[in-house]
């Protein structure tokens, strides 16, 4: 069977039953869609098909057929993070990262949808609302989410250099991080 | 110090908004297995028949592990600490808990190994479990060990804490104010469920991948599994997805390295979300009994409490927790007399264990509500009952610890102010320094004295 993920055409050879969960990571190799419950309940595995968000562990194969299917991999242009992922980065929207995904994607989804108008907090919490976070409390995510609703950007070198005025070099930023 | 008080964006931030962060699960290896497991479905009993041969004989299955396969299979998560090892890694001739390991597959899918896991047959003779840690002093009570249903702190079946003379204290008191409260288990519910990936190297050596939150403690615990040195051993580790306490457990580890040295090949296991909340361990379930000797102005000359931890089916880390629980159990103030004691409850639940603040997240719950209790009966403010009693430099703890900067005052009064509370200007000028004057009024004079009044008595 042929798929459309994040731009490119793949062929795979899950049978049309297995999970599109299953298909990304195990066959395409694509692990931003995490496998939080495998039956519906957190959220982790969210990816955009044809633009709206789905729960990849619940879609089978066959129901995406020919359709476009987005995940964190293929979000805006190679290395340049969209206003989501900005956001997420500059406002702690991330901790220890498992749900961050799924939630960005709910996010580019819901804000796709309202043309820049800007989205209130009740909306998020009606469109987000599935998405279970166990770090964050949420507050920091949804703060992130209006962040990137009203266009907000970041500089994000000037984020490297954050709290280092003074002229002291940053040592755990410069080692870029973990593998 | 240009770093303290400065916001640093997080230095993994960027890994994790473009999905790049690689977790345990994230990574594969050539020729890998998955693993399932086979649980316990009864709450206790004995096991009567185990038969794994129709699932080691299932086509692409590789592995199926029992408790004849581990170096050790009963290896004490605090051993080396003095607390006697009590549970099997894999469950032999009885069952203490649903959820309880039995056997684990490595096979060539997940599909697969769960297939073999449905074909291995299991008899249990079931027994009366044992589940209200109320009834631990019942002797009619079904015993969840050989050697009944508490932990024994040697010399006393539990762990104590005795200071001043807390008889005089309730002689002396005006209202004795009495509680009790009960915290329900908790799982930690990371949204990573625990996974390892343990690989056998060429050498003979293992290395495995892992989510633990406490990697040299987890390598310790694989090594006595497994017989080997530490030096055997590598660990990968350092990204997790969410722990809370529930990932100290080292739940998973031991199965894929033992199934990966039977099976020769890479094996990983992904817990899933039901083995997360019905098998690996929780939070533990408390019942937490206070009494206070209080006099009418508001100090807490005395308090004694009883506590009842529920370990579920085995030891673990319980009597550490009910250890730290109880030298938190005057919580932040200052209390001259106490006779405090707390019991390690063995139950047929899921055993119990690291969670936010093991023990004492539970305790300051029930310390806190009874304040406001202490506060309600007696007629005065909440604050000023805190501030009164809140530890002060040079102020004892219970176990005798002299304090030097304490921050009950400034904490208690940020919180009043972050309500908008206003305080009398002898409480909201209060600092942490020490007692003087009416902060000092006899009984906390001679608290240093009376420290020993009970051996005497
Ligand atoms: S893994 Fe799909 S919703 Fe949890
Ligand atoms: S950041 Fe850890 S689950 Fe959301």
């Amino acid at each position: 069977m042929r798929l459309m993920v994040n731009g490119a055409e793949q062929e795979v050879d899950s049978g049309p039953l297995a999970s599109l969960l299953h298909v990304l990571r195990e066959e395409l190799d694509i692990t931003s869609p995490k496998a939080g419950c495998q039956q519906g309940g957190c959220g982790a595995c969210t990816v955009l098909v044809d633009g709206k968000p789905q729960r990849s562990c619940l879609t089978p194969l066959a129901s995406v057929e020919g359709a476009m299917i987005t995940t964190v991999e293929g979000l805006g242009d190679a290395g340049e993070l969209t206003a989501v992922q900005q956001a997420f980065y500059a406002k702690y929207g991330a901790q220890c990262g498992y749900c961050t995904s799924g939630m960005m994607l709910a996010a580019t989804a819901l804000i796709d949808a309202t043309n820049g108008d800007g989205v209130t907090r009740q909306e998020i919490e009606e469109v987000m609302g599935g998405h279970l976070c166990r770090c964050t409390g949420y507050v920091k995510i949804i703060e992130a989410v209006e962040a990137a609703s009203r266009g907000e950007t970041f500089d994000l070198e000037e984020l490297r250099r954050a709290g280092t005025a003074g002229g002291e070099e940053t040592m755990i930023l410069d080692t870029g991080g973990q593998s | 110090m240009k770093a303290v008080g400065a916001r640093f964006p997080r230095y993994d931030g960027l890994l994790h908004v473009t999905g790049r962060t690689r977790y345990v699960d994230d990574f594969k290896v050539p020729g890998m297995l998955w693993c399932r497991t086979l649980r316990s479905s009864i709450d206790s009993g004995r096991i009567t028949r185990l038969d794994t041969s129709r699932a080691e004989a299932l086509d692409g299955v590789y592995a199926v592990l029992t408790h004849e396969d581990p170096d050790r299979n009963v290896v004490g998560h605090l051993e080396d600490l003095g607390v006697p090892p009590d549970m099997p890694l894999l469950a032999e001739d009885e069952v203490r808990h649903k959820g309880q390991l039995i056997a684990a597959v490595a096979a060539e899918s997940e599909e697969r190994a769960q297939q073999a896991v449905d074909m291995i047959e299991v008899d249990y003779e079931e027994r009366q479990p044992f589940l209200d840690i109320r009834k631990a002093f019942d002797p009619d009570q079904p015993q969840v060990t050989p050697d009944g249903n508490v932990y024994f702190y040697d010399p006393y079946d539990h762990c104590r804490v005795r200071k001043g003379d807390v008889d005089w204290a309730f002689e002396q008191a005006d209202v004795i104010v009495k509680g009790c409260y009960r915290p329900q288990a908790i799982e930690q519910a990371p949204i990573e469920t625990q996974a390892a990936l343990a690989i056998p190297e060429a050498d003979g050596k293992m290395t495995v991948h892992s989510t633990t939150q406490a990697m040299y403690f987890s390598m310790g615990i694989v090594a006595k599994f497994l017989g080997v040195s530490l030096n055997q051993i590598k660990f990968v580790g350092g990204t997790v997805g969410g722990g809370f306490g529930g990932k100290v457990d080292t739940a998973v580890e031991p199965i894929a390295a033992l199934l990966a040295r039977k099976a020769r090949r890479p094996v990983k296991y992904r817990s899933t979300r039901e083995e997360e909340f019905l098998a690996l361990w929780t939070r533990a379930p408390w019942h937490i009994e206070i009494a206070d000797a209080v006099s009418r102005d508001g100090w807490i000359l005395g308090r004694r409490t009883l506590t009842l931890h529920d370990a579920g089916a085995y030891t673990g880390f319980s009597a550490y927790g009910a250890m730290k629980h109880l030298h938190h159990s005057a919580g932040a103030y200052t209390i001259p007399n106490v006779f405090m004691n707390s019991y390690v409850v063995y139950t047929n639940h899921v055993p119990t264990s690291a969670m936010r603040g093991f023990g004492v997240t539970s305790v300051s719950f029930a310390v806190e509500t009874h304040m406001n209790r202490i506060a309600g009966e007696l007629g005065i403010s909440p604050w000023e009952l805190r501030l009164k009693n809140g530890n002060r430099i040079g102020d004892l703890t219970p176990t005798r610890v002299k304090l030097e900067d304490p921050s009950t005052v400034p904490t208690i009064l940020a919180c009043a102010d972050a309500a908008g509370v206003e305080l009398p200007s002898e409480y909201a000028q209060m600092t942490p320094g020490e007692r003087s004057g009416e902060l000092l009024p006899e009984h906390l004079e001679d608290q240093l004295g009376k420290a020993d009044a009970w051996r005497n008595r």
